[in-house]
């Protein structure tokens, strides 16, 4: 009982901030989803329309697109990329290769600069990259690869793949620099041992290295989900959520929605589902995947 | 001894209340364009009124209003405001901006208020005044007289088609872009412009004030749909660069730096653009005289074919100096601010506005002016401006980039502006 009141005592400030700076912004978007608050009407406050809003958003045609490209672009594919190419990254930085080539520090270094970019530094620096006029777009013509220069940014088929290009640019470092430093973890006797026993370079890695960065990889798997299925800055500072609404996604809608249209209690109800979604999703992840993974790795 | 502690203690507070009667009132003023603009003009204000200390703040233009109508709803806010004009019955609807009426009143600026343009939409619920009208300005056509010349076209087109003709004209004989213009679809995008300049020079509009006082949407999707292919032709064409679809602005970098190093014929933009086309010309080109003129965009006689836009300044409805703003407000709207200091907006005093020497770079403006328009029902109507923008800028942006058909496109605009103005009735 005197261990429960102390625990109880040592929890209870932490429990009652969490609430505080949680609890309390999530039930009032909570209430003001229910509401046809307007930005214009902030002082007034809105009228009860109950379930309106979610009901318009799940009827609305456009509700799909924004979710296919949240999800598949926006999330999947820059989560995808940034997690092989991160690790990809942290295994040459890891190589003895680079050592014995005195490249390994400097290239430490040279991997924090994209990291250590703003997000709008590195969006612009892409813009001027991918300009027609650019250098991307002059080095294509010079080797013939491209007859005209490419719109990039403003091309269907090349907007997406172009945004992604600017996320991944931006943010691999945190993952492989999170993984290199895993890797130096590892006990050498293992790869030593590994060698006499006549394992392959592969199966090293397969057996003994991808072991030791399960867990790493798998928070940076689901960190990197969330923050880019919330992502607003990247897309919006991109192409505006264009061309069209090609690039619409959830957290641009949400933007729009409340700061152009006016239309705030739509627009918690939008951040609520988003929020909603990656609730289910960090639950699942963390039953299915994680906790599988970890039981198996530790 | 207690009187001697009494004495220091009353000099004390007379020494200190001396020193809170010295501090000049500190008046926060937002302005959205670059400061060099309005530095010369706040730093005379500020040697005529050594009582009033002015605290520059800047943003952008595309998060000016909402982050305004936040910061008015919970108290706090700048003092006064640069606006655009179309925003001002908005802000006086959220209880954002201060009625100026009683000020007018009793301290009117030089000519009274009927001398200033644009005053429906100064005036919010109640029929009330909620802003100043401060500077005007339209849109016109601009265009480089060497690249007309070398596509052999020796006048300005006066209509659409002639528009269409020499541009591809140009693109055809020269190799460069014709008329270049900003095809995205941002939120704010300079389509919206265009769009409507195209459908008020046909005498039709998106926004109708029937004659009950009603509002209503004043074009089909046929209608729409015939401008977005309209515009979309010069994508197609080539002679606007596919690139401009990521081009929001008229003063985006690219359309000034390619207008300004010949590399595009024509462009659209508001006067303070044209002026910076102008001056990186001159910065690149020393001794050269400019190759440019501007024209009206193709109308009727009985048509507009461009807005009268502008900027008001608006008084926070939670300042705690009233006076001081409304004093600031009044200098910035004076005849010796324009003369002297801002000379890259035109006032909105029809008094001042016939001394401006326009200058014979700047005619077409001046004659755009006889064939504009106020945007009327956008602002009086129910449907906020931004929304409509926003929806446009999406529905031509979605057309003009191939997302959508012209004729899908264009029914899903009206149908979203439909549904707009249902909702707001």
């Amino acid at each position: 009982m005197r261990d429960r009141l102390f625990l109880t005592a040592m929890l209870g400030p932490s429990l009652a901030l969490l609430l505080l700076f949680y609890g309390y912004p999530i039930l009032d978007n909570l209430r003001i989803s229910f509401t046809d608050l307007s930005l214009l009407g902030l002082k007034r406050g809105g009228s009860w329309v109950g379930l309106d809003n979610y009901r318009e958003l799940f009827q609305s045609g456009d509700f799909g697109d924004v979710l296919f490209n949240t999800v598949v672009w926006l999330t999947a594919t820059s989560v995808a990329i940034r997690v092989l190419l991160g690790l990809a990254i942290a295994v040459l930085l890891n190589s003895s290769a680079l050592k014995r080539l005195r490249l390994a520090t400097i290239s430490r270094f040279a991997l924090l600069i994209p990291w250590a970019t703003p997000p709008i530094v590195a969006v612009i620096i892409w813009r001027w990259l991918l300009d027609p006029h650019g250098d991307v777009n002059a080095t294509l013509m010079r080797f013939g690869l491209v007859d005209q220069p490419i719109a990039f940014f403003a091309d269907m088929r090349t907007v997406w793949p172009a945004v992604v290009t600017v996320m991944v640019w931006n943010t691999v470092p945190l993952i492989a620099l999170s993984l290199l430093s895993s890797m130096q973890t590892v006990p050498e006797e293992l790869y030593e041992a590994a060698e006499l026993d006549g394992a392959t370079r592969w199966q090293q890695f397969r057996h003994i290295t991808l072991p030791f960065l399960m867990p790493n990889l798998l928070v940076l798997g689901l960190m990197s989900v969330f923050w880019s299925f919330n992502n607003f800055v990247y897309v919006w500072l991109a192409t505006g959520a264009g061309p069209g609404t090609f690039t619409n996604v959830l957290a641009t809608e949400v933007y729009l929605e409340a700061f152009v249209n006016f239309r705030v209690g739509y627009s918690s109800a939008i951040g609520l589902v988003m929020a909603l979604v990656m609730g289910v999703f960090g639950i699942i992840y963390l039953r299915l995947v994680a906790q599988r993974q970890l039981e198996d790795t530790l | 001894m207690i009187r001697h502690i009494g004495a220091a203690v009353l000099a004390l507070t007379l020494g200190i209340s001396n020193i809170v009667a010295a501090e000049p009132v500190t008046i926060t003023f937002r302005f959205n364009d670059t400061e060099a603009e309005v530095r010369g003009a706040i730093d005379e204000f500020q040697r005529q009124n050594p009582d009033i200390k002015i605290d520059l703040q800047r943003i952008g233009w595309r998060d000016a209003q909402n982050q305004f109508l936040r910061e008015a709803a919970t108290g706090g806010g700048p003092d006064v405001i640069h606006s655009a004009q179309v925003w001002v019955k908005e802000m006086g609807q959220a209880g954002a901006a201060r009625v100026l009426d009683d000020f007018i009143k009793a301290d009117p600026p030089p000519n009274g208020f009927d001398d200033f343009l644009s005053q429906d939409l100064a005036r919010g619920p109640g029929e009330k005044i909620y802003g100043l009208p401060w500077t005007t300005d339209t849109w016109a056509l601009v265009f480089r007289t060497d690249l007309l010349k070398e596509a052999g076209i020796d006048k300005p087109p006066v209509t659409w088609e002639e528009l269409r003709k020499a541009s591809a004209d140009v693109f055809k004989k020269t190799g460069k872009a014709g008329f270049g213009f900003p095809a995205g679809s941002s939120a704010s995008g300079a389509i919206w412009f265009l769009a409507n300049f195209y459908w008020w020079s046909h005498g039709k509009a998106l926004i109708i004030q029937k004659e009950d006082g009603s509002y209503g949407i004043g074009l089909t999707p046929p209608d729409v749909a015939e401008a977005m292919r309209y515009y979309k032709s010069y994508l197609d064409g080539g002679d606007n660069p596919k690139a401009n679809l990521a081009a929001s602005d008229a003063h985006d970098p690219s359309i000034v730096r390619a207008l300004a190093s010949g590399n595009q014929a024509m462009g659209a933009m508001p006067p303070n653009t044209y002026q910076q086309v102008l001056q990186a010309y001159a910065e690149a080109n020393h001794d050269k005289p400019a190759p440019f003129f501007s024209a009206p965009f193709p109308h009727a006689n009985d048509t507009k074919s461009s807005m009268i836009g502008g900027r008001m300044l608006v008084v926070n409805a939670n300042t705690k100096h009233p006076k001081e703003a409304w004093r600031f407000v009044k200098f910035m709207a004076s005849q010796q601010v324009f003369a002297s200091y801002y000379r890259t907006q035109f006032p909105a005093q029809r008094s001042l506005l016939k001394n401006v020497d326009f200058g014979a770079p700047m005619k077409g403006f001046a004659e755009q002016f006889e064939y504009a328009r106020t945007w009327g029902p956008y602002a009086s109507g129910p449907i906020p401006i931004g929304a409509m923008w926003n929806a446009t800028g999406r529905a031509f942006g979605a057309a003009l980039s191939g997302q959508r058909s012209a004729d899908d496109a264009a029914k899903d605009l009206i149908q979203e502006i439909g549904k707009l103005m249902a909702s707001k009735r």
